[in-house]
Formats: C-alpha cells, sequence, structure tokens
C-alpha cells in the first residue's frame, strides 16, 4: 500500500514538473529540443536520468544475481560510451544543426531516402527499448500493490504521454533532470541503510559467497515466467494448497505463474542457463555470456555492445541536440560520465547483498524484482516497508523519465521525420505512440527485459554509430555507403538476435556471437559503408559539409561580425 | 535556462533543410569562406589526433581490465577490508578513471578550439 502512495506521489510530481514545461511550448523546436537553452549541468542530469532506466535501476543487481559478479560490467561498458560520445560526436553532431538524427544523416549526406530508413531505425530502436519499461512497470507495480499488470502499463504509458503531448522536451528535460536525483538518492540511501541493517553476519557471507545448496528454510518461489528447472535429486516441494509432491531427477518445465514452496533443507534445483549464485563461476569477475565457457569473449561482447548501443541510442543522442552550442554538448557528455559513475558504484551492493537474503529470486526467473525486495528481508516493521516504498517510487521514477525520451524520439521521427508535421502533429504522434506500445508491452510479459534491451543497443551499434562516426569523420562517406551500412547493421543484428529467441541452441563462442551480435556487426556495417562509399564518388561539396560540423560557433560568430 | 531570449532553429543548414522539404528545391551545398575552411581543417585535425589518445586509452582501460582478470585468478583471493580484489577492482578503478579521462578529454578539446 505505501510502495502505491510512493508510486502516486511520483507519478504526481512528474506531471507537476511537466507543466513548468508547458507554458513556454509554441514550435516545434521546443518540443523537440527544448529550443537548445538548456545548460550542461541540466542536460547532463537530464541524460543521466533518462539513461538510467529499468535496466540499471533494477537490472545490474539483477542480472548480477543470476549471472555473477561479473554483471558490473554492463554499467562500466553503458558509461563509458559517454566517453566515446564526447570524443566523437557530441559537439558535431551540436553543430550539425540537426533536431534529430534522420535530419542530420540528411543535412550531412543530403539523401531523403536515407533520412527515412533512419526513422524507421529510430522507431524499431526505440521500440525495442520502450516496450521492456512498459513491461517492467507493470511487474513491479503489480508486485507491490497487487494491482493487474495491465494497471501499471496504463498508468505509465498515460503519465508519459500526458507530459510529454503537452510540455514536449522543455517539460522532458526537468522532469527527467529531477529524476535523476530522486533516482540517485532513493537508490544511495537505502543500498547504505541495507548495509548497515543488514547485520555483520550477512555483510560477511555477502563477500564470502557459498553456492547455494539447500533451502535453508521454507521458501516459496513465485514463477512470473516459464523456465525449465534442473533437478539433480529427487526434491520434496508444496503446492500453495499445501499438497506435497516430489521432483524427480530430471528437466521440468514450469509455466509462468505457478507458485512452488521449497521445503527447508531441500536441495536448490539449477536453472536452464544461470549459474547457481555463488558458484565459481558466480564469483568470477568476467560474464560467461550463455554458460559458453568463454568469459573473457562473453565480457568483451557486452562490452562493446554496451559502448557503441549507447553512442547510438537515438534518445541519448537527441539530448545533445538541446544544447546551447557545441562546447556546452561536449561538457554535457563529460558531466555525465561523472554523474553515471557515482550511480554506478551502487548495483553491486544490491546484487551482493541480494544473493544472501533472497537468492531463490533467480529460480523464478524475474530477478528483475530483487531491489524492491530486499528492504522487507532486513527489517520486516516499518522501516523495511518504508525502503521498499521509496525504492519502488525510484524504479518508477526510471520507467518514466526513460519512456519519456523514448517518446519523444519516437514522435520526432513519426512526425518530423517521416511526414512534415508541425507542433500539433507531434502531439498526436506522441499520444498514438503511446497507445500502441502499451498495446504490445500488454502482450509482452513473457519477453524477458533483457533481450528486448540487448536487441536495442545491438541495433543502435550496428546502424548509428557507424553512420555518425564516419558522417562526422570521413570526407568519403556517400550516402549510398551510409544506407547500405545502416541497413546490413540492422539485418545482421536483428537476425542474430531471431536466431537465439527462435533458433536451435548453439554451442560455444558461436553461442555468445549470436545472443551478443554487437562485436561482428559494428565491424561489418562499419567496413560495409566504407567499401560501399569507396566504390562510389561523394558529392563536391561533402568535404565542405563534413568540415562545418568540426568549426566551433566562436569563429563562425566572428566571421560574421567581421 | 529562462533567462535568455528564445530563439528558433540557428543553423543555415537546417534552414535550407527545411525550406527545400517545403519547396522541393535542389541541394544547396553548405558553403563555408576560406579562412572558416582553413580553421575547420586544422579544427578537425587537432580533434581528431586528440580523440584518438583518449579513446586508445579508453579501450585499453576497458578490454585490458577482463584480461588482467582472466590471467590472474587469483585476485579473487586477496581481499582489501575483506572484500575480493577484483571486485574491487571492477567497481572502484573503471568508474573514476573514465570520469578522470572524460574531464582531460574535454579540456584538450576546449584548449584546441581557444587558439
Amino acid at each position: 500500500m505505501s510502495a502505491a502512495v510512493a508510486v502516486a506521489l511520483i507519478v504526481l510530481l512528474t506531471l507537476l514538473i511537466g507543466l513548468r514545461g508547458v507554458a513556454a511550448m509554441r514550435t516545434t523546436s521546443d518540443f523537440l529540443v527544448a529550443s537548445r537553452q538548456v545548460s550542461p549541468l541540466v542536460n547532463s542530469a537530464a541524460v543521466s536520468g533518462e539513461y538510467l532506466s529499468a535496466a540499471s535501476f533494477l537490472g545490474v543487481a539483477g542480472i548480477m544475481l543470476s549471472d555473477g559478479v561479473g554483471a558490473l560490467w554492463y554499467p562500466v561498458g553503458f558509461t563509458a560510451g559517454y566517453i566515446a560520445m564526447l570524443v566523437l560526436v557530441a559537439a558535431p553532431l551540436r553543430r550539425s544543426g540537426a533536431l534529430t538524427v534522420p535530419d542530420f544523416a540528411e543535412a550531412r549526406l543530403a539523401s531523403p531516402g536515407l533520412r527515412r530508413v533512419a526513422a524507421v531505425v529510430v522507431l524499431i530502436i526505440a521500440g525495442l527499448y520502450l516496450v521492456p519499461q512498459f513491461r517492467t512497470a507493470g511487474l513491479v507495480l503489480s508486485v507491490v500493490s497487487g494491482t493487474p499488470y495491465w494497471v501499471g502499463v496504463v498508468l505509465a504509458g498515460t503519465v508519459v504521454s500526458a507530459t510529454l503531448a503537452l510540455g514536449g522536451m522543455r517539460a522532458a528535460t526537468y522532469v527527467q533532470a529531477f529524476q535523476f536525483c530522486l533516482k540517485l538518492t532513493l537508490f544511495i540511501v537505502p543500498a547504505v541503510w541495507l548495509l548497515l541493517q543488514a547485520g555483520p553476519s550477512v555483510r560477511h557471507d555477502a563477500l564470502h559467497p557459498v553456492e547455494i545448496t539447500r533451502f535453508a528454510e521454507d521458501t516459496p518461489v513465485v514463477f512470473q515466467v516459464d523456465v525449465v528447472l534442473e533437478v539433480g535429486e529427487p526434491t520434496p516441494v508444496r503446492g500453495p494448497d499445501g499438497a506435497v509432491s516430489v521432483l524427480p531427477v530430471g528437466e521440468h518445465e514450469i509455466t509462468a505463474g505457478r507458485t512452488v514452496v521449497f521445503g527447508s533443507g531441500a536441495p536448490v534445483p539449477g536453472l536452464r542457463g544461470a549459474d547457481v549464485p555463488g558458484g565459481h563461476d558466480w564469483r568470477r569477475p568476467l560474464l560467461d555470456l550463455e554458460n559458453a565457457e568463454h568469459p573473457l569473449l562473453g565480457t568483451w561482447a557486452v562490452l562493446v555492445a554496451t559502448m557503441f548501443g549507447t553512442m547510438g541510442l537515438p534518445h541519448v543522442l537527441v539530448r545533445f541536440h538541446t544544447s546551447p552550442d557545441g562546447r556546452s554538448a561536449r561538457r554535457t557528455a563529460a558531466l555525465t560520465v561523472v554523474l553515471l559513475g557515482v550511480f554506478y558504484l551502487f548495483p553491486g551492493i544490491y546484487g551482493a547483498l541480494g544473493r544472501v537474503l533472497v537468492p531463490h529470486l533467480y529460480l523464478s526467473g524475474v530477478t528483475d524484482v530483487l531491489v524492491v525486495a530486499l528492504p522487507t528481508q532486513v527489517d520486516a516493521g516499518w522501516q523495511g516497508t518504508l525502503f521498499t516504498a521509496l525504492l519502488t517510487g525510484g524504479a518508477f521514477a526510471a520507467f518514466l523519465a526513460t519512456s519519456l525520451g523514448l517518446l519523444l524520439v519516437v514522435s520526432g521521427a513519426i512526425s518530423h521525420d517521416l511526414a512534415a508535421g508541425g507542433l500539433g502533429q507531434l502531439r498526436v504522434a506522441v499520444v498514438l505512440a503511446a497507445a500502441v506500445v502499451v498495446l504490445l508491452a500488454l502482450q509482452a510479459t513473457h519477453l524477458a527485459a533483457g533481450t528486448l534491451v540487448t536487441w536495442g543497443f545491438s541495433v543502435a551499434a550496428a546502424t548509428f554509430c557507424p553512420l555518425l562516426v564516419l558522417g562526422i569523420w570521413w570526407r568519403r562517406l556517400t550516402s549510398a555507403g551510409a544506407l547500405s551500412g545502416v541497413l546490413v547493421g540492422l539485418t545482421a543484428s536483428s537476425a542474430a538476435i531471431a536466431a537465439t529467441l527462435f533458433g536451435p541452441p548453439l554451442p560455444g563462442w558461436l553461442a555468445i556471437l549470436v545472443a551478443q551480435p554487437a562485436p561482428w556487426a559494428v565491424p561489418l556495417a562499419f567496413a560495409t559503408m566504407v567499401v560501399v562509399s569507396l566504390r562510389g564518388y561523394p558529392p563536391p561539396w561533402a568535404e565542405a559539409a563534413m568540415l562545418r560540423l568540426h568549426l566551433d560557433e566562436e569563429s563562425r560568430s566572428a566571421q560574421r561580425v567581421r | 535556462m529562462s533567462g535568455r531570449r528564445r530563439v528558433t532553429v540557428m543553423s543555415p543548414q537546417t534552414r535550407v533543410a527545411h525550406a527545400r522539404r517545403v519547396v522541393r528545391r535542389r541541394w544547396r551545398a553548405p558553403r563555408l569562406d576560406p579562412a572558416e575552411a582553413r580553421r575547420a581543417r586544422r579544427l578537425y585535425l587537432a580533434q581528431s589526433r586528440r580523440g584518438a589518445v583518449t579513446l586508445s586509452a579508453l579501450f585499453t582501460l576497458l578490454f585490458g581490465l577482463p584480461v588482467l582478470f582472466a590471467l590472474a585468478p587469483a585476485l579473487d583471493e586477496v581481499r582489501l577490508y575483506s572484500i575480493p580484489l577484483s571486485w574491487l577492482l571492477l567497481v572502484v578503478v573503471p568508474f573514476p578513471a573514465m570520469a578522470a579521462l572524460a574531464w582531460w578529454q574535454l579540456r584538450r578539446a576546449d584548449k584546441a578550439e581557444d587558439r
């Protein structure tokens, strides 16, 4: 109940702060880029607020429970993306004068076809990223307050689209910057409290992990998604009605929605595709993706995907357009590295404590709720309830801030890039896009958020990252090269992910490269762009178009005064 | 943010792009006068050199640290304040190092434009 109050408060604050941005909204430029008047500090807080999605607030600790300490590489890659952005993209992108990424593509290469393809890629990435946000909103709300799944999804959709349709980027900036501060506080304070409250023995266990082999007490596990359990010895379990049965040795498919109570002392079954928390592989600071026994390759694959994917995320890129000039765009990127770094010092604490306090969550298949489940394990009284409420509020702020940015680029892509629309059309596009995403999210309970977000990152890494890097730094890029590179990257990354979802299981390093296609899809997209460009000739103005991206504003205005 | 007068889109390039969409004229190439072109070329070279140094440092840090962990599993057993050293390295080294790298790159990039 108190968690529901916290969520209501967050929603109310979002709308109130969003209202501040409403009064000053008159033009398309206001709507899409807040008229480029956002200071670096506010902007970097907004970038961080938008970037720290459900995947960061809840997901990293959850992945740590199911995959081990190596999960902490994800935040490292997320943050590193902003350094690459600072070096390669921030200032030139702002100086292009474009409003959206497709706008940039057309401004640099003068190809309306490329603009349309880029707009479609924006829609794909944003869709892959938005659906899991709304899905997690529904799941978390149903866990903490017992509402049906659809209530959380519809609530998130309504709040986000109302804020955006009324206030555009200006409202989104205020809301996201505020929500970053909120998320930082709501993440750090409970972490410190948990550490202090957990007591010396839990702290010791957290730092000296041992593989859990037997349940210490009667443990009910609610299976939220379909999972396959690997049972090594006959395991007695009870149903929710108290009927006792024995799981024989072998693999068991458990359907979503079932509750199984493992008795005290019962052996812990394995889960297909996951390490048992606390085991040797779990303790290693490397990511053994797909349990393929190639931890170094797995770690590198994740780093490439997260770093280059971040560079291509349209909702992050659009935030650099809101800076007044190239210099402050660069400052925004640098400050973001610092702000994200502070936040990412903490997910490890939740992951390590979660392994001790709620290890059985990894069986349920939904480790995302780990963070929210911790406080009541440490303190059954009002304090535990309070901190659960705070963390739920923070998680909700995470969905809202990220969804705001994503929905904005979706409506921008539809109404600014695909159709030449004005402000009214942008507003309608927001509401329609939100409605479509809500409908998709209602069907997506069983889809793992991680898969979709990985997919989104891979597509971004293999399409927009090469397009921007070569567009900004290579004068010989032609529109045919850019177009074919984007299409090849899109096809390669999507085909690989589709193969993981629907294809047969693969052995060894092949499994890693199919589940995490960025390490080969990104070079492939770069190579395609280069080879196709070299076979053609760039137009005579191409060099000037590239060089002007590197010209600082001061010298431009100085020239004009003289 | 609220103090300054709000302006609509500034870049001539975007204005051209927008005008083109309305009237469907042929693409007018962006122009740079010779002094601007010289300065832009100098900045392009300076920034690409500086950027390459920063990116090499970043890649060495990111792709090297996992190699260190893979080659030296003993780091898992060494403990500092009872925290396994490899865990500590994974959290406490990359983030401050990346923040420092970002500030260093920012200062050098700004300096290239001050000249």
